[in-house]
């Protein structure tokens, strides 16, 4: 199979109200990666090389000391450090042996501009992320 | 190109990355390379997406490799990639069969994309994208192995500096062991031997995967190398001389008698 499986990414807000076709298109630019348990996903204030969408298995996220929401399959992560090319702003952590999706920057930033639909379900999830960083 | 050739065909360092290409060139010039295929970067990229027939491709002509496998990553972007990129490209030593190729190599396609890789090529200015080639090799099962400088690194002297332990190469370049360590001139006189502190020797598992054993009392200061293998190395040092030029850092192993080179890169920096 070539990239990210479609049922998948149906299941992935950020690109929900694609259709078929542009989804097939999203998926092929996914590669497949997996972490084992316990091993370090991503490392806050590291650089960013890839986003993430989780098939299976659950990840334990930290941003400093404080814990956030575990993510679980169908979640994704690892977005804002490819958006502002920054440092990772969280600490993500298989917390089970964990199969994701990821893209890099170099298919990551061509998808969300050539994509409206794309670009704004992730202002949508940054406004969140902001609403809810403003409220702690 | 989407190309995967035997290692002695492989050219072009834009196709292939600079290991691929220098370990062709010794194969062509006859020194004593194991057996192995270089894949393209496009390649890489093509089996790490899931494309069928690029994994077929590369399962088919893998499968004429004598088992197990070494997988190394081969960097294609830029003069001196390899050194820029050492210990930031991963390596996969005793992957069992053809079979299990696809994962290794997607491994190493990511491993050219982690965060820790991609910082790196932030802070030295090359944030585009990467690409990587791979050379996949049968592993040696090495009575002793590792690294040779054919200029003292560290004085700039015209001598060759041989550091070595017992098994895999990997426990001297890792930094697992204190290695023995040899200088010789040019003539292959031993101008110096300085026993290590050999612990431990890395070995191939059956299953796949490496694994650290304890070195028996008697060899952990013992020298891994006698006179016979050193006036070897100093031939292979002069050989890689004429090959490659001056300067070189060698990765090297003594297998069943015979010395093979693994790889052969310019010397980064010397004491000059």
């Amino acid at each position: 199979m070539v990239g990210a499986p479609i049922e998948l990414l149906q299941r992935v807000p950020l690109f929900q109200g694609l259709d078929r076709g542009e989804l097939e298109q999203v998926a092929r630019l996914f590669k497949e990666r997996h972490f084992s348990q316990g091993e370090t996903v991503v490392m806050e204030g590291s650089g960013g090389a890839a986003f993430f969408v989780i098939a299976s298995g659950e990840a334990m996220v930290a941003v400093g000391a404080a814990e956030r929401p575990a993510l679980k399959a169908g979640d994704y992560f690892g977005e804002i450090a490819l958006i502002d090319q920054g440092s990772r702003s969280a600490t993500v952590t298989a917390a089970s042996d964990l199969l994701c999706y990821g893209l890099t920057f170099w298919e990551f930033r061509p998808l969300v501009e050539g994509s409206g639909v794309i670009a704004w379900k992730l202002l949508e999830s940054l406004a969140k992320k902001l609403r809810s960083a403003q409220a702690d | 190109m989407n190309e995967v050739l035997p290692l002695s065909e492989a050219h072009d360092t834009s196709l292939f990355g600079s290991k691929a290409v220098g370990l062709g060139e010794a194969t062509r010039a006859g020194l004593s390379v194991p057996p192995g295929i270089a894949l393209s970067g496009t390649l890489v990229e093509a089996v790490a997406s899931g494309e069928e027939v690029a994994v077929a491709r590369l399962v088919q002509l893998a499968e004429n490799l004598s088992l197990p496998l070494a997988v190394r990553s081969s960097a294609v972007d830029e003069d001196g990639a390899e050194a820029s990129f050492a210990g930031q490209h991963l390596t996969l030593l005793n992957v069992p069969s053809p079979a299990e190729l696809p994962s290794a190599v997607r491994d190493i396609w990511w491993s050219a994309n982690s965060d820790s890789a991609i910082t790196y090529r932030q802070r030295v200015g090359l944030f585009t994208r990467p690409s990587v080639g791979v050379v996949v090799q049968s592993l040696l099962n090495p009575d002793v192995a590792g690294v040779m400088f054919t200029q003292n690194p560290v004085t700039g002297a015209d001598e060759r500096v041989i550091e070595g332990s017992w098994g895999l190469g990997e426990a001297v370049v890792n930094g697992t062991v204190i290695p023995d360590h040899f200088r010789m001139d040019r003539a292959g006189r031993v101008l110096e031997r300085i026993p290590g502190l050999k612990r431990v020797a890395i070995r191939a598992l059956p299953n796949g995967g490496t694994v650290e054993e304890p070195v028996p009392a008697e060899d952990v200061e013992r020298f891994c190398l006698d006179d016979l293998q050193l006036e070897k190395l100093s031939q292979l040092a002069l050989r890689c001389e004429q090959v490659y030029g001056p300067a070189r850092d060698i990765e090297w192993a003594i297998a069943d008698g015979t010395v093979y080179l693994l790889q052969c890169r310019a010397v980064t920096r010397t004491g000059r």
